[in-house]
């Protein structure tokens, strides 16, 4: 074969896939496009067959479910007990992943895998004990009982993704600091934290993340006064069908803030995810 | 460790104090809870020693929501890491449009998995739903997706691998883009097809990436709770019943949390010797590969 | 200022001893390069004395105080990386105020000294900005800054000059010449580089396997080298090295493979005696009568003509500083004289006087 003909076939090859691909994208993307469709349609829109693609479309409902519906304040929930997660995991997590970067690595590895081992645990084991010692506190449906339930799923893996972001920055760096008179503390303080900005940034949208999608803890943990948004979704619209467009678009304005992130995250996504990657 | 760095052993006391008061000390208590029999409610609680591990291995519905557990992990995986990782190969060969594609193609994962499962319900709703609207259209008569005990695992596989295909195809496409270029394109010259390049060169050079996304993803099916919830509820009847949704009827609805903690326990044993055996596996694989 | 005292300094990673009991005395004031190959001790050496690393065994003391087991802030040692180590989110100024302000020298004092420092290293416009807008040799010369501002009692250098290109080692070789001269504060410097050594040091230490080798002035180690591993690592292109022993008019030399060396002196060992002959490649001469030899390579450098040379099937280099008309594959004699022949034992490879 010459390499023209190869490369023609190269080329045809491709473009099969870039087709292949565009199918199935569009086919992948469907539950979501009808999702959007529904939120933006009246009920004799809705319930049609076959389904009605072309229509009047109307915010009503995205205006309906936000403020008459109590959604305003399950996203103050969501909001609050995201950001105290947070604001509990980060300071917490920086200054052990920091100090797991700088240790002997043969100290480090066995703190690793705990940490990974730690990832592991079936949520469900945890859901329980913090179910029996809230209800005994008459800590169920407070914010503080959530936050630490997340915060305890949450800190393994910020740990773990911060650990690889302090790794980076270079030992020299500490030592520096040391003969410049800087006790650990303040060489953390001020030599190396504001180097890893970037890096306690990615953690914490993930871990924001995390907090505002969890929904079992949520669901146990919560009573009428903490309920997230998306124990409120699931609640509102799985059953009632007549509810169909109302809870769509509730579904939709769940989802926008968190694609928003994802967007801005794209680059560390990767990283994010397979942090915990035993070896790349 | 280094006089001067030894403070930072201090460092860690937040984080592991946190960690202990509430990850250790929550998971003892519920090894503590499940030799009780304790109805959370009721003021007695019996000491029962191993008696709720006996209940629960000797009754049906364990073994039965273990086999669906496993039915779907292994169901959804396979199809997540076969679909995930086509998926990669294409976004590898098309270069300029892949970031269009793959951030089109994430999308479902990152969505709460909750309102994800909405999205899916509203797609196999009966009647009205998207794809049954589409197929009356026609006049065929679809299966009930969520009301058929088959059908329904079928639906739950389903959604499991349109929130996690995305990861799966991420991972692999970053270990991909990783690789050494010059070795596929020498592979190629050497007049390699296509297939002979995918087997004896990425494959082999994916596998620590492989063996991550599956041990991650079985760890994490068995954590699956959210989109079963939403869409099947575990039903019909216990069909599509996991133990992780058995765990939650048992302590959340029935409120026996001594014999939820037991459950508990045996889950988390479970995936330990599950994932302790896979990584084993695929070790071995991926060493005798290396000679 | 003060002087620095080593003694019996040991240094195991867990059971590995990677020094074994160095002594090292060094005046105040004096200019110390420790240079060896890679992994011989030199930068745990250094590291020690810093404090970045505990000494196992010994002590080290600056001036007449002990400080082998201070944290490193409270040794008043400043100390210039290899990688500089500059703080990337400070200004050159921030950067070389650093140690001052952890020091709570208050801010107008911190000024001018970082004004004073930065005009001797000619940083005076490069105040404000940051690491990442610097050229390789100004970050080496903000690195300098910070170590001198606070005026401390010794300064150690990593390899400072190893991220750097040729001409601008030649330059920066130099100016830390200059700058010891004109702060004289006690220098300890570590490099791999034999010439840097030889250019900037007032006393060189050589090291080898966590061992010192020698210990002495540049001219020292070059004329009297201890043992053949200093008088292989010290002058390029290295010393030539032939076993053999000595004749019975202890005036010659015999090679295990029958060459004749004669060098027209008695010369210290004794007759018959077993030895390996050193000779630097720039004390060989040319003579008619000398010991025969076949010039294999001629690279001529400019300067100079470096010759390879077989004799009897040992290889030889040779170093003129004239132009010879010599070719590849023909003959010639050569000469060297007996204060320029350097004996050792074989077996202990010590220098035999």
């Amino acid at each position: 074969m010459s390499v023209a003909s190869i490369q023609r076939k190269r080329r045809r090859e491709t473009y099969l896939v870039f087709i292949a691909l565009c199918a199935f994208t569009f086919v992948n993307l469907m539950p979501l496009i009808w999702a959007v469709l529904t939120s933006l349609k009246d009920p004799k829109d809705a319930f049609t067959i076959p389904p009605t693609i072309i229509f009047e479309p109307t915010l009503k409902y995205h205006w309906e479910v936000w403020f008459e519906n109590d959604f305003v304040r399950y996203l103050k929930n969501s909001l609050i007990i995201s950001a105290g997660t947070v604001c509990i995991s980060i300071p917490a997590g920086s200054l052990a992943a920091y100090a797991l970067s700088r240790i002997p690595r043969r100290n480090a590895g066995p703190i690793l895998s705990a940490l990974f081992t730690i990832r592991m645990f079936p949520h469900m084991l945890l859901a329980i004990p913090f179910f029996v010692m809230g209800t005994f506190l008459d800590l169920i449906d407070s914010y503080l009982l959530l936050i630490l339930a997340l915060v305890a799923i949450n800190q393994p893996f910020t740990i773990w993704l911060m650990h690889g972001f302090f790794l980076e920055i270079p030992r020299d760096l500490d030592e520096a600091a040391a003969i410049d008179g800087c006790s650990s503390w303040q060489a953390f303080r001020i030599v190396i934290l504001p180097l890893a900005r970037p890096g306690m940034t990615v953690a914490a949208l993930f871990s924001l993340l995390l907090s505002y999608n969890e929904f079992l803890f949520a669901l146990v943990l919560t009573g009428t006064n903490t309920k997230t948004l998306p124990v409120a979704i699931a609640s509102f619209g799985g059953e009632d069908i007549t509810a169909w467009s109302l809870s769509a678009a509730g579904a939709i304005g769940i989802m926008l803030p968190i694609v928003l992130v994802m967007l801005a995250l794209q680059r560390h996504l990767v990283r994010g995810l397979t942090a915990g990657a035993v070896k790349g | 460790m280094v006089r001067w760095q030894r403070g930072l052993w201090l460092f860690f006391l937040p984080s592991f104090g946190l960690l202990a008061v509430v990850l250790l000390w929550p998971l003892g208590y519920a090894i503590y809870l499940s030799f009780f029999d304790y109805y959370l409610g009721s003021d007695v609680r019996s000491f029962v020693g191993l008696g709720n591990y006996a209940d629960l291995l000797t009754e049906g519905r364990l073994w039965n929501s273990m086999w669906t557990t496993i039915l779907i992990a292994f169901g959804s995986v396979a199809l997540e890491f076969i679909v995930g990782f086509a998926l990669a190969l294409a976004l590898y060969r098309l270069h300029q449009s892949a970031k269009v594609f793959s951030v089109l193609l994430f999308l479902p994962h990152i969505v709460t998995p909750v309102v994800a499962a909405l999205f899916l319900k509203w797609m196999l709703a009966s009647n009205w739903g998207f794809i049954d609207a589409t197929l009356l259209t026609f006049d065929i008569v679809p299966p009930d997706w969520l009301g058929d005990p088959i059908w329904a695992k079928i639906s739950v596989i389903l959604a499991d691998a349109w929130v996690f295909t995305p990861l799966v195809m991420m991972v692999l496409y970053a270990a991909l883009q990783g690789l050494d270029t010059s070795v596929v394109e020498a592979a190629q010259i050497d007049g390699a097809n296509n297939w002979r390049v995918l087997r004896h060169i990425i494959v082999p050079a994916l596998i620590p990436a492989i063996i991550f996304t599956i041990s991650v993803r079985l760890m994490d099916v068995f954590r699956f709770f959210d989109i079963i919830y939403v869409l099947t509820g575990g039903g019909p009847g216990t069909a599509t019943e996991t133990i992780t949704i058995y765990t939650y009827q048992l302590g959340f609805r029935m409120l026996e949390v001594g014999k939820a903690s037991a459950l508990g326990v045996i889950t988390l044993i479970v995936v330990a010797s599950l994932l302790l055996t896979i990584n084993r596996v695929l070790n071995s694989i991926y060493r005798g590969g290396d000679q | 200022m003060a002087s620095l005292t080593i003694q019996h300094a040991t240094k195991s990673f867990g059971g590995l001893e990677v020094l074994h009991g160095v002594d090292i005395q060094i005046a105040d004031g004096e200019f110390v390069v420790l240079v060896g190959p890679s992994g011989c001790g030199k930068s745990t050496l250094l590291r020690l004395i810093a404090g970045l690393e505990d000494i196992t065994q010994g002590e080290i003391l600056i001036g007449d105080r002990e400080v082998s087991h201070l944290h490193p802030k409270d040794r008043d040692i400043a100390m210039v990386f290899q990688s500089y180590a500059l703080y990337p989110h400070m200004t050159v100024e921030e950067n070389m105020g650093f140690s001052l302000r952890m020091r709570d020298v208050n801010l107008s004092e911190r000024k001018d000294k970082v004004r004073a420092s930065a005009e001797i290293l000619g940083l005076t416009n490069l105040l404000g900005r940051y690491p990442r807008q610097l050229s390789g040799g100004q970050r080496q010369r903000v690195a300098m800054g910070r170590a001198i501002v606070r005026d401390p009692k010794v300064f150690l250098f990593d390899e400072p000059l190893s991220n750097l290109d040729a001409k601008l080692r030649v330059q920066m070789r130099s100016e830390i010449r200059e700058l010891h001269k004109k702060l004289g504060t006690t220098i300890v410097y570590v490099t791999h580089d034999q010439i840097e050594a030889m250019t900037m040091a007032d006393t060189i230490v050589v090291m080898r396997d966590g061992y010192v080798e020698q210990i002495g002035s540049p001219l020292d180690l070059y004329d009297r080298p201890a043992n053949i591993f200093v008088g292989s690592f010290i002058g390029s292109p290295a010393m030539n090295m032939l076993e053999g022993r000595i004749g019975g008019d202890r005036q010659s030399f015999v090679s295990n493979r029958g060459t004749q060396i004669a060098f027209g002196a008695p010369v210290s060992p004794e007759a018959d005696r077993k030895v390996i002959l050193g000779i630097r490649p720039e004390d060989i001469g040319v003579s008619e009568t000398g010991t025969p030899a076949m010039v294999r390579q001629v690279e001529p450098t400019g300067a100079d003509l470096h010759v390879n040379l077989d004799l009897d099937g040992d290889g030889f280099t040779a170093l003129f500083h004239e132009r010879l008309p010599l070719e590849e594959g023909q003959n010639m004699g050569l000469k060297v004289l007996a204060d320029q022949a350097h004996f050792f034992d074989p077996d202990s490879g010590k220098r035999i006087e």
